[in-house]
Order: C-alpha cells, then sequence, then structure tokens
C-alpha cells in the first residue's frame, strides 16, 4: 500500500524552488520578495502544525515554542558562536525536535483539552522566558540579528534571501508528501480516526505519537531558521498565543488535513492583514473587527476550508 | 509587617482574585463540558463586561446594583446570540467529529477579534480607565491585615453566582436538563429535552457570569481591550480543577490565585507571570486528567 506522492504535486513543488532561485534576480520589488519569504517561512511552520492537529488529530498548541526555539537558537548560534548559517539552522531545527519529543513524551499521556492547555502552558513559559533571559536573548526589547552567512555570502535582503527560503520550503513540502504517503503518515490518520483500531491493528500509538511531536517541532524549527535568514530582528511577542492563533486560523482557514489547503490558507491568512493594511489605511481602528468578523464567515460559509469548496466546486462541475 | 502579615495578606489577595477566576474558569468549563469547545473569547467577554459597566456609569448613571442586572442581561443576550447564529450554523453545515469542532473554537478566536475589535472603535477606549469603587469606606483592619470594603464585596458576589448556579444546576428542572444535556445529548434528546436550546442557554449563561465577573474585576484592575488575556488564569484554573466541575472550578481558582500571590512576596515578582504555567504543566504531567478530574477515558471509539 505503500505509494509516492503525486507527480504532478512533486513538479510543482520543483518549480517553486526553481522559481525562487531565479525569479528575484529579474523583478525587483523589495516588498514582493518580503511577502513571499514570509509566506514561505509560514509555510514550513503550518506545515508541523498541520502534520500533528490535521493528520494526527492531536491538539497541541506548543508549536509557537518550537518556532522560537529554532529562531533564537539560529541567531544565537550564529551570533554568540560565530557558526554560519547552515550549522546553525541545522543545529536549532534538530533542538526545536528533540524538545518537541521531550514534551511528546509526556502530552501523549493527556487528551484534548489537557494536551490543549498543557502545550499551551509550555509555549506561554517559553515565551516569558525569552523575556526574561536578557543576557542571551535581549529581552523584551528583542534582539538585532547580524546577517547571514551562507557559503560566503551575506544575505543583506529579501531578495537575496528568497532562493534560500524556496529551498527549504520546497524540501519541506515534498518531504510532507513523501511522508502522507508512508507507512507513518498511514499511522498518524489512523491515530487520528481512532486510538483503539490503530492500537488493535498493530500500531504502536505512544511512540507514532511522540514521533509526529518530534517531526512537527522540526518543522517548526526550521520556519524558525527560515524567519532569521530574511529577518534582522526578533521580539519574544512574536513567538506567543496572537501567532499560534494565526497558524491554526491558516490550517482551518485553508481546510485540515491537506497539503493544498496549507498552503492556501497560508496566502490567505498571511496577505489578509497586508491587504486591510493597504485598503484600510483612513480607517486602521476597524481593522480587528474585519479580521474576527472574515474569520467567522469563513468557519460559517467553507467549513471544510477554501481548498474543500474548491474540490466540492470541481467535483459538481465534473460530475455535471 | 513581619512574614506573617504579609503570608495572610497576601492569602486575603489571593481569594480576592481566586474567587473572580473560579467564575471566569466556571464559564468555560460549563461550555466545555456542553459543546466541547474551549471558548477562546472568555477574556474578550470579560472586557465587554467591564466596558458595559462603564457605559452603564458615565452615560446611563445607573447605581451599582442596577449595573450588574444591564450587564447580565446584555452579555445573556450577547452570547445566545452568537451561538444561536454563528455557532449553530457551523455545527449544522460543518464537517463532523474533529474537524468541526477545530472550526467551532477558531469561531470563538473570531468573536475574540470581534468584541476587541469592536471596543476599540471608539476613541474613548484609547485612554486607560478605571471603574469607581464599588463601595466607598474606610479599609478594615484584622490585626494587620488590611481588607479593602470592595474585596469582600467581590468575593460575596462572586461567590453568591457560583452558588446561585450550583443551585440551579442541582435543583431547578432545567438545570437538570442542562446538566443531562452535557452528559449524554442523545439521551438527553430521547428523553425531550431540547439539547440545541440548552446549548444557545449555556452560552447565555456562560457569558453572563463572565460580563459580572468583568464588573467585578474592573474596579480594581485597569480597564484596556487588552485585558482578555487574562482568560488565561482562568484556563490555568480550570484545568488544575479538572475542567470538569463546579468545585474544581473553586478550589482551581482560589488556588491560583493564592500562588500568585505567595509566588510574589516569597520568591520574587518577577516569577508571578510564569507561575500558572509551571503549575499547569506540574499538576497535568503527575495527574492528567487534573486535580478533581475523573478518570481519563477514550472518548467515542
Amino acid at each position: 500500500m505503500h505509494g509516492s506522492p503525486n507527480p504532478l504535486q512533486l513538479a510543482a513543488v520543483c518549480l517553486l524552488a526553481l522559481a525562487s532561485a531565479v525569479l528575484p534576480s529579474f523583478v525587483g520589488n523589495a516588498y514582493v520578495w518580503f511577502l513571499v519569504n514570509l509566506i514561505l517561512t509560514n509555510i514550513v511552520l503550518a506545515l508541523g502544525l498541520e502534520l500533528l492537529i490535521g493528520r494526527s488529530g492531536q491538539f497541541a498548541f506548543a508549536h509557537v515554542a518550537f518556532f522560537a526555539v529554532g529562531a533564537y537558537g539560529t541567531a544565537i548560534l550564529q551570533m554568540k558562536a560565530g557558526l554560519p548559517f547552515v550549522p546553525s539552522f541545522v543545529l536549532s531545527a534538530l533542538s526545536a525536535g528533540a524538545i518537541g519529543m521531550l514534551i511528546g513524551v509526556p502530552a501523549t499521556r493527556m487528551r484534548s483539552i489537557n494536551l490543549a492547555l498543557a502545550t499551551f502552558a509550555f509555549a506561554q513559559g517559553v515565551t516569558w522566558l525569552l523575556g526574561y533571559w536578557e543576557g542571551l536573548t535581549g529581552g523584551p526589547a528583542g534582539m538585532t540579528v547580524s546577517a547571514a552567512r551562507l557559503f560566503g555570502h551575506e544575505i543583506l535582503n529579501d531578495d537575496q534571501a528568497t532562493p534560500w527560503m524556496g529551498l527549504i520550503a520546497s524540501g519541506a513540502l515534498a518531504s510532507v508528501m513523501y511522508l502522507a504517503t508512508s507507512k507513518l503518515g498511514r499511522d498518524f490518520e489512523a491515530i487520528k480516526e481512532s486510538e483503539h483500531a490503530a492500537t488493535v491493528s498493530g500500531v504502536h500509538v505512544h511512540r507514532t505519537k511522540v514521533i509526529a511531536f518530534a517531526l512537527s517541532g522540526l518543522y517548526a524549527g526550521m520556519a524558525g531558521g527560515m524567519l532569521v535568514l530574511h529577518r534582522s530582528f526578533l521580539v519574544p511577542d512574536e513567538f506567543g498565543f496572537t501567532t499560534l492563533v494565526l497558524v491554526i486560523s491558516m490550517l482551518v482557514v485553508g481546510g485540515l488535513g491537506s497539503i493544498g489547503g496549507v498552503i492556501i490558507g497560508v496566502i490567505i491568512i498571511t496577505m489578509l492583514p497586508q491587504a486591510l493594511q493597504m485598503g484600510m489605511r483612513e480607517i486602521l481602528v476597524w481593522q480587528e473587527l474585519v479580521y474576527g468578523c472574515l474569520l467567522i464567515l469563513f468557519m460559517m460559509f467553507m467549513p471544510r476550508g477554501v481548498w474543500g469548496a474548491l474540490h466540492k466546486a470541481f467535483a459538481r462541475k465534473g460530475g455535471a | 509587617m513581619n512574614t506573617f502579615d504579609l503570608v495572610l495578606q497576601a492569602t486575603v489577595s489571593g481569594i480576592v482574585v481566586g474567587s473572580v477566576y473560579s467564575m471566569i474558569a466556571l464559564s468555560l468549563v460549563i461550555i466545555y463540558k456542553s459543546t466541547d469547545v474551549v471558548n477562546f473569547a472568555g477574556g474578550e467577554m470579560l472586557m465587554a463586561g467591564g466596558y458595559l459597566a462603564l457605559l452603564a456609569i458615565l452615560v446611563l448613571q445607573l447605581p451599582y446594583a442596577l449595573v450588574f442586572g444591564f450587564v447580565a442581561f446584555v452579555t445573556l443576550s450577547g452570547g445566545m446570540l452568537f451561538e444561536r447564529c454563528v455557532l449553530k450554523f457551523i455545527a449544522r453545515n460543518g464537517s463532523p467529529g474533529h474537524n468541526g469542532m477545530v472550526s467551532l473554537v477558531i469561531a470563538t478566536v473570531g468573536l475574540s477579534y470581534v468584541i476587541k475589535g469592536f471596543v476599540r472603535i471608539f476613541p474613548y477606549t484609547e485612554q486607560v480607565h478605571r471603574l469607581p469603587p464599588l463601595v466607598t469606606g474606610p479599609p478594615i483592619f484584622i490585626g494587620n491585615t488590611i481588607i479593602q470594603r470592595q474585596d469582600i464585596v467581590i468575593v460575596g458576589i462572586g461567590f453568591l453566582a457560583i452558588l446561585a448556579l450550583g443551585l440551579f444546576f442541582q435543583y431547578t428542572l432545567t438545570g437538570k436538563a442542562l446538566r443531562a444535556a452535557s452528559e449524554n445529548p442523545r439521551a438527553a434528546e430521547l428523553s425531550g429535552i431540547p439539547i440545541e436550546g440548552m446549548r444557545t442557554l449555556v452560552w447565555g449563561i456562560a457569558a453572563a457570569i463572565t460580563g459580572v465577573a468583568g464588573v467585578l474585576l474592573a474596579p480594581k484592575l485597569l480597564l484596556t481591550p487588552d485585558i482578555g488575556h487574562i482568560v488565561v488564569l482562568a484556563l490555568a484554573a480550570a484545568i488544575i480543577g479538572g475542567f470538569t466541575s463546579l468545585t474544581g472550578c473553586i478550589v482551581g481558582g482560589i488556588l491560583l490565585g493564592l500562588i500568585e500571590n505567595f509566588v510574589g512576596i516569597l520568591i520574587s515578582t518577577q516569577a508571578i507571570e510564569p507561575a500558572p504555567f509551571i503549575l499547569i504543566m506540574v499538576v497535568l504531567t503527575f495527574r492528567p486528567q487534573g486535580l478533581f478530574g475523573g478518570d481519563v477515558s477514550a472518548k467515542k471509539v
């Protein structure tokens, strides 16, 4: 039963890598590349959470903490240990994965609401620590990140970062596609459907959940590293509750349970505040209200997300 | 002041804030029990209660006794309206099970943005406000411990509200129906309980109790549109209490209030902020079902 991903999807991923490698040299709008980098970072971040919430059905909220470990880890290794970007990135992503695994061990004993809140508490604790540990993180005021060094080049602006971001994001996307068709991916879904049935069918539930936590942490850590690649400043608030809610809304607006849904959700939720800011310069105070209303309307009229709605529309057309 | 007096004083403040945490925790728990949804707009409902009180006092010039009624009525209607128009709609059209539940939770997140955004529209809320004290008069001294008169009223009203709710759930027909509906919706429906209506009512009651908690808290804290983050503490209280019972909420709330205050005087004020989170993690690691929760059993095979 082990298939491999749809070749069309893999081709799309290759195209993404290629486009982000080539296009920044030709199109010169810095703002566009800033947005692209933001979206690529959020895709990797959301893929990690999708793995845990959408695929394995584990309502865990420690994701922003792993994101923070990746970002601060990469920044600190670069600046305090003088490492170049690649080893800092890899080390921090791996530590985020390891912490994810450690959290996963007690967390997998908990269910639903308690799991959500224990992991949420962990994330809040990490945000607090980032603010408190001023010597290492610069405290609540934040820390300035020096330009990343990649194979002797310094990444000074967004369009220089985009090719690397595209490479990492494509790697993450391709790995998730392979994962989805692997035995492990099926085990994840089995646990989501029913833990009892999964156990009876020979799935090691506890171990599989811990692996889901570790992988989810790994992706979040990678996203953190990507953030450092195109950003020159980090603040603890960025890794708090608001970001968590944002990532969850990306998944739900896009449609839980599919990679296409993740990508659409990320693009919509990342662009929405930007669009609101541009379109509502005069009435900026309305932004929060409009955002909240849109979120509710999405839930009301696209319960399976935009991806699900598109699917349905195409299925209807195909049937007719 | 010696350490003993400090401890007494911390106990008093702990009980005062703790009783408000208990109220919010209770509102979260009754919603969770009857609809499986964690209400992330709880903090904003609290904030709405505070601002409604401000409106009632400054614009309508109501006395405090009527302010409570006014706020309770408005938040009750608001909560019921949200359940009826939004949540019911999503539950009816949405995907069943796990993913459907996520949509409902995200809708409450949307509600929190809507309430916060709505309050922010009024330029008046840009400044920080403080409600007038609930009662005036010199503080009461017991030994070296100072007790504000207002604090007694807060604890009093808080406990009266919780007690009233407890009696309501225990003894009235509607209360029993509500419990039945959250215990086993299928069986309740077969016994002729309109569970749809019950869910709406639960949201109303929960919103009202949070609104009243907001009125109690607003004179003590500074009122800003961002006051809603206090819901995290109520969540902590509910978790510690096991997220199932009224007693759990009261004990969890008071415990959290006390711990915050004791950590403040015995360790450092900087440690107050992470204390609830550390507490949640410790409690859940050793007792995954919370202090008062029953056995963890797998739900719905």
